[in-house]
């Protein structure tokens, strides 16, 4: 027994070291090609706008898949029409900023209108199949594929784009020689640290996130506590849609909207959560900024005529992450 | 524990997933092989309705169904392009359409066209659309011998220059065919030396840079980087960051989804479209007008004469347009897929016309009847050379805005009788890959 156990604690430190020395020699090969080894011309200024894409895109991801595992994270429901509820975010802002409306308050107004359709969801589909967790997977399966087709009639299928107004839709300098950076990609990152920062406040420190933690830890000692769990779940689930349809806004600024980007959304969520672990806060910010960086730096970085392959590098990411914690880096046993 | 439980209801859910699609495939298929009588001749449209090209589906949809419309006596049903087309018939022979839906990989397409000719029967199989999907198709069809395939869209050069299948038919040509006149321009009129090439991963890109080096490089012209991006990447900001410094512009050779995010992401970063950018061939669709006023002024290469003045062109663009009134005005008109689907649905038409629908034996006088064919389409006269590929005149077509503010195009030059070879410049072995041709 404690022979195997030890075998256990080698192999587990093991992984680990591999896991840690991957991880350095792709941070050397990425800096070392930065600044010209490796037959590569030196680009600091490359460097730093891929990096800063990288993380850009990781707060897009944070926000879309903070809502995701915060409602997997109390409720135990897997809810793959987080991209659909992404997707129709996005299209909702557009048809307010096509109708002259502020962008901001249209950021708001759509993120509102996706939060009370989660609501709607939640209490009409998902409220009396309370832990059945496959059968609610499957409600919300459904729930995309309807929205899925039900978009393309409404928005049509070609990728649209939200134009944000004047300030927002031009770039800054960083003094950087003839650099410019795009103000929307630096908007969403701040976005996401409020948004990252409000939460982890919110959890930690009121008396609703002790709530949320509680329900977390077990669910059904909360509940015989005298904490109404259904008000508790259903505000979860109005937050947690509210964050995709947010970023759905955002995104349809950042890149564009279009049919497809659902699922790619619910997929890129997946992998943020799966990878940080789910249900944790924490884990979604590590998770989106490992799926980030690995997306853009893997582009640019892989050696010549293999950066095709920077698309499997995210799934391989998964893969190893999995493999070595299988309850994702910040999940729990 | 928390893993465990995902993971089991992971698992669950694929085999859920499997089980259901296998359900609703089937149920498709129930609709699809209504039984019919001995001397209906059944085509198949294989088009994308999913992925990154998803957007192009009703423009390929319109135009072959325009010219069932047109040509052969159909009946839309209804305003829009996905209404369905009744009543079409060639020589007293009824036509029975079915659709493929493919999301531009070859795998997906394969199954698509195996379904429809295996399954549902189809006789003459139109499409596909993207240019792996072709490779794939014209492979396939030389175990299909007794069929016939006429392209769709799909503009990979080795399609037709080296798998060749005697059954297969390209009357839009290939991608770089659909580039002829752009390196030139690019040279002569822009008077640019040093360029950049940013492309999606895959041959019908590296097709269309092909058709460009072909006139750019002999020119004098030098191409300082090409950047390849993995098909269905969606954020697109690295790819723009690695365009390098000191370049006079850059060729973009996307479709769809990825030429928004390119475009939008190059114009806020302040770059000016229009005198440092030239479209490729999908570039220049109307579905990427949501990018709005930096698209003013954008040049690039079309085997189509966008906002042509030609009457050819008008009357097929009037014909259209009044056969789908529910789609706004230039949507559908302004867009390759729309008339190479409709060129490729009017080449089987006239086909079957000239043998009086006669498909026996294993359709070979219809092929025959295919090969001599000269098309008189609304982009041109078009007749196939000995692979079975299109020779057929090329334009270079710029967004311009219109007097009341929306985009549109015009065309600006016509290169006559391009051929696929481009005189000599490309054969067999040359198959255009990221880094070939050499510049």
């Amino acid at each position: 027994m404690t022979l195997r156990r030890l075998r256990a604690e080698i192999a587990h430190r093991m992984a680990g070291g591999l896991a840690l020395l991957v991880l350095v020699i792709a941070v050397v090969w990425v800096l070392a090609r930065a600044v010209g080894l490796f037959g590569a011309t030196a680009n600091i200024s490359l460097f730093l706008i891929v990096t800063l894409n990288g993380l850009t895109l990781a707060g897009l991801y944070f926000i879309v898949a903070s809502g995701f595992t915060l409602i997997f994270g109390l409720m135990r429901v897997v809810n793959m029409a987080h991209g659909s509820l992404y997707l129709l975010g996005g299209y909702i802002g557009l048809r307010l900023v096509q109708n002259h409306l502020n962008y901001w308050l249209a950021l708001a107004l759509a993120a509102l209108a996706i939060g009370v359709i989660g609501l709607v969801m939640q209490q009409v589909f998902l409220r009396w199949n309370q832990g059945q967790d496959l059968r609610q997977a499957l409600i919300t399966i459904a729930i995309s594929v309807v929205l899925a087709d039900q978009m393309i009639p409404y928005f049509g299928a070609a990728a649209v784009a939200i134009n944000a107004p004047g300030g927002l839709n031009s770039s800054v300098r960083f003094g950087l020689g003839d650099v410019r950076y795009p103000t929307v990609r630096l908007v969403v990152l701040g976005l996401a640290v409020l948004i990252g920062v409000s939460l982890w406040y919110a959890i930690q420190h009121t008396r609703f996130g002790m709530i949320i933690r509680a329900g977390v830890d077990d669910r059904a000692m909360t509940s015989a506590l005298g904490v109404n769990v259904q008000v508790v779940f259903g505000v979860t689930f109005f937050i947690g849609a509210l964050l995709a349809g947010l970023g759905g806004v955002l995104g349809g600024t950042m890149i564009a909207l279009a049919p497809g980007q659902d699922a790619s959304f619910l997929l890129s969520s997946l992998v943020v959560v799966i990878v940080g672990g789910m249900g944790s806060l924490a884990g979604a910010l590590v998770g989106a900024l490992a799926l980030g960086l690995v997306d853009q730096l893997s582009g640019v970085y892989l050696p010549a005529g293999y950066t095709n392959f920077s698309i499997l590098l995210t799934f391989a990411l998964l893969v190893f992450v999995l493999a070595m914690r299988p309850t994702g880096l910040f999940g729990r046993r | 524990m928390v893993s465990m439980m995902l993971t089991g209801t992971r698992r669950r859910l694929s085999s859920w997933a499997v089980a259901v699609g296998l359900g609703l495939m089937v149920a498709a298929c129930g609709n699809s092989t209504s039984t019919s009588n001995s001397s209906t001749i059944k085509i198949g449209i294989l088009t994308t309705c999913g992925g990154p090209f998803a957007a192009f589906e009703q423009e390929s949809f319109s135009g072959a169904k325009y010219a069932l419309i047109q040509s052969a006596g159909g009946k839309s049903q209804g305003a829009s392009p996905q209404n369905g087309v009744s009543g079409a018939s060639v020589s007293g022979h009824p036509i029975e359409i079915s659709f493929g839906c493919s999301d531009a990989t070859p795998d997906k397409a394969l199954a698509e066209a195996r379904r429809l000719i295996q399954n549902v029967g189809v006789d003459i199989l139109l499409g596909p659309l993207s240019g792996d999907e072709g490779i794939a198709i014209a492979n396939y069809a030389k175990q299909q011998p007794n069929k016939t395939f006429v392209n769709g869209t799909s503009g990979a050069q080795q399609t037709t220059l080296s798998v060749k299948a005697p059954n297969f038919f390209r009357f839009g040509g290939d991608g770089a065919q659909w580039m002829a006149g752009l390196g030139t321009y690019a040279y002569q009129t822009l008077h640019w030396r040093n360029v950049a090439i940013l492309g999606e991963d895959y041959s019908y890109p590296w097709t269309q840079a092909a058709g460009f080096i072909g006139e750019f490089c002999p020119a004098g012209g030098k191409v300082a980087k090409r950047i390849w991006i993995p098909l269905g990447t969606t954020d697109w900001a690295s790819a723009v960051a690695q365009l390098p410094g000191g370049i006079d512009g850059f060729l973009l050779l996307t479709g769809g989804t990825d030429t928004v995010a390119v475009e939008k992401e190059y114009a806020t970063r302040g770059g000016n479209l229009a005198t440092h950018m030239l479209g490729g061939s999908s570039v220049m669709d109307p579905t990427s007008f949501t990018v709005g006023k930096p698209l003013d002024g954008l040049a690039g290469g079309s085997p189509v004469p966008l906002g042509s003045t030609d009457s050819a062109w008008t009357s097929y663009v009037n014909g259209l347009e009044g056969a789908y009134p529910a789609t706004p005005k230039g949507s559908l008109a302004g867009s390759l897929f729309t008339g190479l689907y409709y060129d490729g649905m009017t080449a089987i038409i006239q086909g079957l016309k000239q043998v009086g629908a006669d498909l026996s034996g294993n359709q070979s006088k219809f092929q025959q009847a295919l090969s001599g064919l000269t098309l008189s389409s609304p982009n041109g006269s078009i007749k196939l050379d000995s692979n079975r590929n299109a020779i057929l005149p090329n334009y270079i077509v710029e967004i311009v805005s219109q007097s009341d503010g929306s985009l549109g195009f015009k065309t600006i030059k016509t290169v006559p009788n391009v051929n696929q070879t481009f005189n000599g410049f490309f054969g067999p072995s040359s198959s255009p890959s990221r880094d070939s041709p050499s510049c």
